[in-house]
């Protein structure tokens, strides 16, 4: 989720949500290898449901325009993520 | 001597007709119980190159699939497994019982190689994540093409593990059968029998969820299956896998998945409220309320392997 200023590129406002599994060994450890791992702690989406996510924050006094657009990725690796959906939407803020 | 040309032509076209006839005809032998030593005579026997002349749509499916590429796509973690998690962490010998912990799935044949084979090709993969990680560009093409030619074939899921779902129930397949989906009667250079099993989740869960080897060691490289039985069935999906991954037009055999974004997207809703107001009393500093929900709409959780 990212707010930017339109003109300038700017960005106010960033945050993420991940969903990952991670994978733990028999002591509980954070592991990687497939034969080391014993337990997952799932902090993936699970099937059949819904999650919601909120962000609300604040711009600098003197914004009158920001845009905000939600994207959410799907990474196949670290570096390598993929847009899936896109939301973005422009907001005005007229001088009181 | 136009005589001559068109007789050649006739010849040649008569020829023509013949041995691809022959091809098809040609019965499809597999080794029953003797153990193959040789890299190429291995590759060879269980290609799906056999299957492409009868075959070629499905083959071109396969062959874009990430069956084709089981080992190529995780030299990493197999590569770290035989030469770290075997011989070190556990200090055990490599051999083909431990080998199989990771070849069970991403090379089912495996079972008709030798040891010595199995080894060679076990020296492949450290050798190709060696030369990766000293970026040595010619060495890891090496042993990249030689690996590349093994995957998971025709034969590994329409016969070694087509009954792996319900082996009490079907007991071993004849290795000289070809089992196919359908049970109507199908003429084919090679014997065919149907097997229920593949249409079934439980088919692929053996691989795409927790493994469990012939010792009870359990090797997570995925969950899939676990999330699919106590997620999406449980909360109501009656879907199998081959019904988002195989049935819809255009996937087939080459069993999408997070690797295609149409796959992605089907399986990922995105909704978001974005709302501008202003904040605090009297100061009405500029703010932003943004309500996302993400709906999974797969039959398992997201992301998963």
């Amino acid at each position: 989720m990212t707010a930017k200023d339109p003109s300038t590129g700017k960005v106010w406002y960033r945050a993420k949500r991940e969903y990952f599994e991670v994978g733990l060994d028999i002591q509980g450890r954070m592991r990687y290898g497939a034969w080391q791992i014993k337990e997952i702690l799932d902090l993936s989406l699970p099937p059949r449901l819904s999650r919601p996510e909120r962000f609300l924050f604040t711009l600098p006094p003197d914004t009158r325009e920001v845009e905000v657009g939600v994207t959410l990725y799907y990474c196949l690796k670290d570096h390598q993520c993929t847009p899936v959906r896109q939301t973005v939407r422009r907001l005005r803020y007229p001088r009181l | 001597m136009r005589k001559t040309l068109a007789l050649g032509a006739l010849v040649f076209c008569f020829l023509g007709l013949i041995f691809p006839l022959q091809a098809l005809a040609q019965k499809l032998i597999f080794p029953k119980d003797k153990l193959i030593d040789n890299f190429d005579e291995f590759v060879q026997t269980f290609s799906s190159r056999r299957c492409q002349a009868c075959h070629p749509r499905v083959y071109h499916q396969w062959e874009q699939s990430y069956h084709a590429r089981s080992l190529v796509d995780s030299i990493k973690r197999m590569a770290s497994f035989f030469a770290v998690g075997i011989p070190k962490e556990w200090q055990k010998p490599l051999n083909k019982k431990e080998m199989l912990k990771c070849f069970d799935c991403h090379l089912p044949q495996i079972r008709y190689a030798t040891d010595r084979l199995a080894l060679e090709i076990v020296g492949m993969l450290i050798e190709a994540q060696k030369a990766r990680e000293s970026g040595d560009k010619v060495r890891f093409q090496k042993a990249y093409s030689r690996l590349s030619r093994l995957n998971i074939t025709c034969y590994a899921c329409h016969n070694i593990v087509v009954y792996r779902a319900s082996p009490g129930l079907f007991g071993k397949p004849d290795p000289q059968t070809i089992y196919t989906s359908t049970p109507k009667k199908i003429k084919a250079p090679h014997a065919t029998a149907f097997a229920p099993t593949l249409k079934t989740a439980a088919f692929c869960a053996w691989c795409h969820g927790i493994y469990v080897a012939s010792d009870g060691e359990k090797t997570m490289c995925n969950t899939l299956s676990q999330s699919y039985y106590h997620g999406y069935i449980a909360l109501g999906g009656r879907k199998s896998c081959q019904e988002c991954h195989m049935y819809p037009p255009g996937r087939g055999h080459r069993f999408p998945g997070a690797h295609d974004l149409d796959m992605l997207r089907e399986g990922l809703g995105l909704d978001a409220e974005i709302r501008g107001f202003r904040y605090g009393v009297e100061e009405w500093v500029p703010a932003v309320d943004v309500e996302v929900t993400l709906i999974n709409r797969a039959g398992h959780r997201i992301p998963d392997g």
